[in-house]
């Protein structure tokens, strides 16, 4: 399994395979008022509070207002880390992007460490793609690819109610992104309400449930998985028997077959259903035969 | 915890005789909790109400209708609010026993009203 970089949202990790894929662009995507950018704090505080790099890059929020906003939200140890140096926070006006263009890439040259991993937030990227035409917005692959070059981000997305969101441009970086989290609030007050779906995993098993969440003061995001939530996405090993009966068989056939066993070994690593998996094993078998 | 109050509460009504799935949906047609067997006819019924659900809610709230009832050829939907987001379906057969069910449907909906309220 590939690494993976916590998360720092209480009860999300369990539910994306153990945190984000290292190296990857990982979108949270929703209205006003979600909590998108106190997902950002967390993040960030998760991985400085261990001493990681961060570089926030904020198109909406001074460094005055995020230590406000993380004051007020109890994630009072934000001042110490911008201090020490390992949180920079780059504020950059959405205009700015567009008269005279700035380029997002070079930003991120300049601002982060050479060799070292370092979390990236960009909050929210909205701005970038409403001051931008539909040719620059083709450069966003490169963006998303510079991100992933340098580190591990968290881009937030502002949920677009604009019937043509395919042409505006609005949906691109959900297909280039590795990960989709979507946060919706209903605005009622109960309990899912304010829940959180994993749209997009790239590479990973992930649960596909909608999963109510609280924003707590001194914590932030908490997600309420419910037991019943997390076995459906944690790997058992009750029906091994039946795996390692279908991989020996396999693995006596001929090449097709050694290389077939090779992955149903990971079928059987990441099964999580409360089901056997016979029906599979056996329609499998016949198929490439 | 709250949520496993409330998953309980639908194994429960899930468990009853007739019952053949129970379904927790938010008033935007997302289904929350599902307790569903592996049946295309059931899954027919899920898209349907999926497409449904908000106007019947609509409806029900500006006729003041506390339940609605849907007959299919081979099942019974019941369509009960358990809180001002939330909508408890139950599906039925044919053989159920009516007052059974709704008694426990009843039940079901106080308590999911106390867990999301």
């Amino acid at each position: 399994m590939s690494e993976r970089v916590k998360s720092g949202i209480y009860g999300l990790d369990e539910l994306i395979g153990g945190g984000f894929r290292k190296n990857t662009v990982n979108i949270i995507h929703g209205g006003i008022g979600v909590g998108k950018t106190t997902f950002c704090f967390q993040y960030a505080l998760f991985g400085l509070n261990r001493g990681e790099k961060v570089v926030f890059i904020s198109f909406e929020m001074t460094t005055e207002q995020i230590i406000r906003d993380c004051n007020e939200l109890g994630l009072c140890e934000i001042e110490e880390h911008i201090e020490s140096g390992n949180l920079k926070i780059i504020h950059i006006y959405g205009e700015d992007l567009a008269f005279p263009p700035i380029s997002l890439v070079d930003i991120l040259k300049e601002n982060t460490p050479d060799n070292d991993h370092c979390r990236i937030i960009v909050d929210p990227l909205t701005h970038y793609s409403m001051f931008l035409d539909d040719e620059k917005r083709k450069s966003l692959s490169t963006i998303f690819q510079s991100l992933r070059d340098v580190g591990t981000s968290i881009v937030t997305l502002e949920e677009s109610n604009q019937n043509d969101a395919i042409n505006n441009g609005s949906l691109m970086p959900l297909y280039l992104s590795d990960t989709v989290l979507h946060l919706d609030n209903l605005g009622f007050g109960e309990l899912f309400n304010r829940t959180l779906r994993v749209a997009k995993h790239r590479g990973s098993k992930h649960g596909e449930g909608l999963y109510p969440y609280n924003i707590e003061s001194g914590l932030g995001i908490v997600i309420l998985a419910s037991e019943h939530d997390i076995n459906k996405v944690t790997p058992t090993s009750e029906f091994d028997e039946q795996f390692i009966a279908a991989i020996k068989q396999l693995g006596n056939i001929d090449i097709v077959g050694e290389k077939l066993a090779k992955r149903i070994e990971k079928l059987r690593n990441d099964w999580n259903h409360s089901e056997s998996p016979e029906y599979i094993l056996d329609l499998v078998t016949r198929n490439e035969k | 915890m709250i949520r496993r109050k409330f998953e309980h509460t639908l194994d429960d009504l899930y468990e009853t005789e007739g019952v053949d799935a129970c379904i927790i949906y938010r008033i935007d047609g997302i289904p929350i909790t599902v307790r569903t067997p592996r049946d295309s006819a059931i899954l027919e019924v899920m898209f349907w109400l999926e497409k449904q659900i908000k106007h019947v809610l609509r409806n029900m709230d500006k006729e003041g209708l506390k339940a609605t009832t849907f007959d299919f050829k081979n099942h019974q939907i019941l369509l009960t609010p358990s809180s001002r987001s939330t909508v408890l379906v139950t599906i039925i057969n044919p053989q159920a026993h009516q007052q059974l069910i709704s008694i426990e449907i009843a039940r079901a909906k106080s308590i999911i009203h106390n867990c999301v309220s």
